[in-house]
């Protein structure tokens, strides 16, 4: 025993030889690396002709006929070009690829003249052949954008540049569609890539093959979408490289931010970023979303007592609705004055608008004849600020002697719930995919569309129908927004849903970017072509 | 030797087997509609039935499973529902990130566990057995959310000697796949760039999660030594005058380590499996990741191929620790 604590001496010394081999060694390796790297951005971020952008989770399929995930659009979006696209900050749509466009008289044919010279990265021209191809392929296909294209009879080439579209029925908001991600046209050179008569779905799961401004150059799985300009299109854009970095954790968003080595970061919740507004690099771009958060209230197939609109009014009473935004979304959110929300044609300042009345809520339960009402309310973690949301609404609905009781699932669990209806009352968000009040008024209220199709409440009430159904088959704007508003004050009446707050759009921007410009019909896509540093 | 591994390789088949048919079936049990998440929210019951059909979902969940096992004895893992690939493929790509990871913080965690497990039994009750106990708890009870956060706050925003986030460089090309494993990798096709690049990429994550196992392998060692030194061969050994590391090394650390082994064994497969955090605080982009997206998304198969894989490693980790028992003592080995 006496000779231990020599060999002790040797297994120390071997302990630390062994540390040192396996940590320090590379960092003395790397020394002069890094810190090149931490220069790099802290000093003049990253170069000038390239764009970071920190985004949270990796995408599923970029195939503009597959996917229906408003997160695959921010890569598509700059890489495919449509007939028509969203103008600036607009919702309305300008010249796109088509330069001009008739529609006819019965609003069954439209027929679209294409600019020449758009190409795709390939050097293909992009002809009427090609927009055929896209819109027959996606019907072909027949997965998630089908839905809206299935009121596409027929496709027709009449030249090179003109093609025209027949639609089996009046569909007024087509145009708008055309403006959405699953309108981008597809090089239909695709048709070589196809695998097992895919249609090419496996190869633009993972490639592009637009003529949009970018390509996608490489896509490491996890990691990062890099972007570089389609050689072939007409003004060539200042960013010659775009990233898209999948950096999950909020933090670390946060702190590479503020070193500089990301220029924009999507995934920072917004306790946070008000923190962070202080930063000298960084810019807070506040913009009105037209991403909305209501309550389905359950009107035909949840507790009895939701069935009388005085019992819904009453719920629509009792909630502060200064105090929930201030709570929920730190004040970076507007109360929703009836379901079109604001900056969306249609959309009626002169709406009623629900507000805080305890008394009233009591005494429109009283009148009803309901007492201890208890309600159970749905909603899954896919939203951060759900939890709080729940549990403020069950405090309000204390007040006036309303029992909630919360029922968390996972997201899969209560998608499927609300759809068979197996609920009382709903947390849920919409944003719109086409610049039109359809995307509400028609979703929301027409009767055919109940259960996850849009009419969550499962409310049912003739006149509205009727009037949707209207506004949906003339093409005649001002005549629609008087039909839409009409049916409107019926559904804030009747109070199917409890119409909360649209969101604010919060993005960290650094100041060195120039030329971004916010379009609500485009959340989390950017205007890349005409961005610069 | 051969026999116990073409046996415990035969075992392998009804583990997997067991395996499929549990989590295939608790999987379709919990409601929720995959065809649902992959058409989006508006479309109508047409377009739906169309996806599920095309998905296979239509069948009776007994045709389902058997039409899983058909492809899977051809290698085939189906088609991921959210990213619309071949799970293999989404498993080649993910699988080496969480490997390279999960080996790193391994061996970290030995190199500095065993020593330290060591330095403990010999100087037991010693400034020496308090400091090491105090290291290895405060990892194992340090959560890695916050080690990692507080590693990223120090060595990247104070210090600036390690990235915060990914793999390797935007700027540095990743090497070319041989086995996947940058490090190695990158050594292998002599690309120095891409070797530092990533060496540097890989210290921070790998620290952060094998500091959480280092106080199973310091604790372990430690117990097993004691009880080692304690017993008459020791004694008999010392009398001969064998001692200092000879005694040490050869004679006491090599039954010490039996029972650590196995302890190591499973904590590796645990590794594997819960490097998830780690994964997501550091931006690692491996199968952790990619596994929990895919449930949110009930992505089938897609958790299948999570879990066959992270059963087939926990298998073949439990055959090499048993190898390794041979290979420690001989007497098992009759």
């Amino acid at each position: 025993m006496l000779h231990l604590p020599l060999s002790l001496i040797l297994v120390l010394a071997l302990a630390l030889t062994a540390c040192s081999s396996s940590t320090s060694q590379p960092q003395t390796d790397s020394q002069p690396e890094q810190q090149t790297q931490t220069q790099e951005p802290s000093a003049s971020s990253t170069p000038s002709d390239t764009l970071v952008v920190a985004i949270t989770s990796d995408q599923g399929t970029l195939d503009p006929a597959v996917t229906m995930d408003n997160a695959a659009w921010k890569i598509t979006y700059p890489t495919y070009q449509r007939l028509v696209e969203y103008d600036g900050s607009s919702t309305e749509v300008k010249p796109g690829l088509a330069k001009e466009w008739q529609v006819s008289e019965d609003g069954l044919e439209w027929t679209f003249t294409l600019n020449e010279g758009f190409k795709f990265a390939d050097g293909t021209p992009v002809t009427a052949e090609a927009v055929k191809f896209t819109f027959d392929r996606t019907l072909a296909i027949k997965k998630g954008p089908y839905d809206v294209y299935s009121v596409i009879k027929e496709v027709k080439v009449n030249s090179p540049t003109s093609v025209t579209f027949v639609l089996s029925k009046n569909f007024p908001p087509f145009l708008s569609t055309l403006a959405a991600n699953y309108g981008g046209i597809v090089n239909p050179k695709v048709k070589e890539k196809e695998q097992n008569g895919d249609l090419g779905q496996n190869y633009l799961a993972n490639n592009t093959m637009g003529s949009g401004p970018y390509q996608l150059e490489e896509w490491k799985k996890g990691q990062y979408f890099k972007l570089t300009p389609n050689p072939h299109y007409p003004n060539q854009p200042a960013l010659k490289t775009v990233y898209f970095k999948i950096i999950a954790d909020p933090t670390a968003q946060r702190l590479q931010l503020e070193q500089g080595e990301v220029d924009i970061a999507e995934g920072i919740p917004v306790e946070q970023l008000t923190a962070m507004g202080n930063a000298d690099n960084i810019e807070l771009l506040q913009n009105p979303s037209l991403l909305v958060d209501y309550v389905y209230i359950n009107t035909s197939r949840g507790h009895e007592a939701l069935k009388d609109k005085r019992v819904r009014q009453a719920l629509s009473y009792a909630i502060d609705y200064q105090a929930l935004t201030e709570a929920v979304q730190q004040g970076y959110a507007t109360q929703m004055r009836g379901p079109i929300p604001k900056g969306l044609w249609g959309h009626d300042e002169s709406a009623f608008q629900y507000s805080y009345d305890v008394e009233k809520a009591k005494a429109l339960l009283a009148e009803a004849g309901v007492t201890n009402l208890e309600l159970n309310l749905l909603y899954s973690d896919n939203k951060p600020w759900w939890e709080t949301e729940a549990l403020t609404l069950q405090a309000f609905f204390a007040e006036i002697g309303v029992k909630l009781n919360l029922n968390k699932v996972a997201y899969a669990t209560s998608r499927e719930m609300m759809d068979k209806g197996e609920f009382d009352l709903c947390l849920g968000v919409w944003s719109p995919d086409f610049a039109d009040p359809y995307m509400f008024m028609n979703y929301w209220f027409d009767s055919n569309n109940f259960g996850l199709s849009g009419n969550r409440a499962f409310y049912k009430n003739d006149r509205v129908d009727q009037l949707v159904r209207q506004a949906a088959t003339i093409n005649d704007q001002a005549e629609r927004i008087k039909l839409y508003q009409q049916a409107q004050q019926i559904v804030i009446d009747e109070a199917p849903y409890i119409y909360l707050y649209q969101k604010d759009s919060l993005l960290p921007v650094s100041k060195q970017v120039k030329g971004y410009v916010y379009n609500p019909m485009l959340e989390g896509i950017y205007n890349l072509a005409e961005m610069s540093k | 030797m051969k026999q116990i591994i073409a046996k415990r390789l035969s075992l392998l088949v009804f583990v997997l087997f067991g395996v499929t048919l549990i989590t295939f079936f608790l999987s379709h049990v919990i409601p929720g509609d995959p065809a649902r998440m992959m058409v989006g929210q508006r479309a109508d019951e047409a377009t739906l039935q169309e996806v599920r059909r095309q998905l296979g979902l239509d069948q009776p969940v007994w045709v389902q499973y058997f039409t899983y096992v058909k492809g899977l004895l051809s290698g085939d893992f189906g088609i991921s529902i959210r990213t619309q690939q071949p799970v293999a493929n989404d498993l080649i790509t993910f699988f080496p990130a969480t490997l390279e990871l999960a080996l790193t913080a391994f061996v970290i965690a030995l190199v500095v566990g065993i020593p330290i497990g060591i330095l403990s039994a010999v100087k037991k009750d010693t400034v020496w057995d308090h400091g090491g106990r105090l290291f290895s708890i405060a990892g194992v009870s340090t959560p890695v959310f916050w080690s990692g956060l507080v590693g990223i706050l120090i060595f990247y925003k104070l210090l600036g000697w390690f990235p915060s986030s990914g793999r390797i460089d935007l700027s540095v090309a990743a090497p070319a796949q041989i086995t996947g494993l940058y490090v190695l990798d990158s050594l292998l096709t002599g690309n120095w760039q891409a070797f530092a690049n990533s060496l540097w990429h890989l210290i921070l994550p790998a620290l952060t999660l094998s500091f959480a196992q280092l106080a199973i392998v310091t604790r372990q060692v430690r117990a097993s030594m004691l009880e080692v030194l304690g017993q008459e061969y020791i004694r008999t050994a010392l009398a001969n005058g064998i001692k200092g590391p000879l005694l040490l090394f050869r004679y006491a650390l090599r039954n010490a380590l039996i029972p650590t082994i196995t302890v190591v064994g499973l904590s590796f497969g645990s590794l594997l499996g819960g490097a998830v955090v780690t994964e997501t605080i550091f931006g690692w982009p491996g199968m952790g990741k990619y596994v929990v997206d895919s449930i949110a998304y009930l992505d089938f198969p897609a958790i299948m191929g999570f879990t066959i894989v992270i059963s087939v490693g926990y298998v073949i980790i439990n055959l090499l620790v048993d190898l390794t028992y041979l290979l420690l003592n001989p007497q098992i080995r009759e």
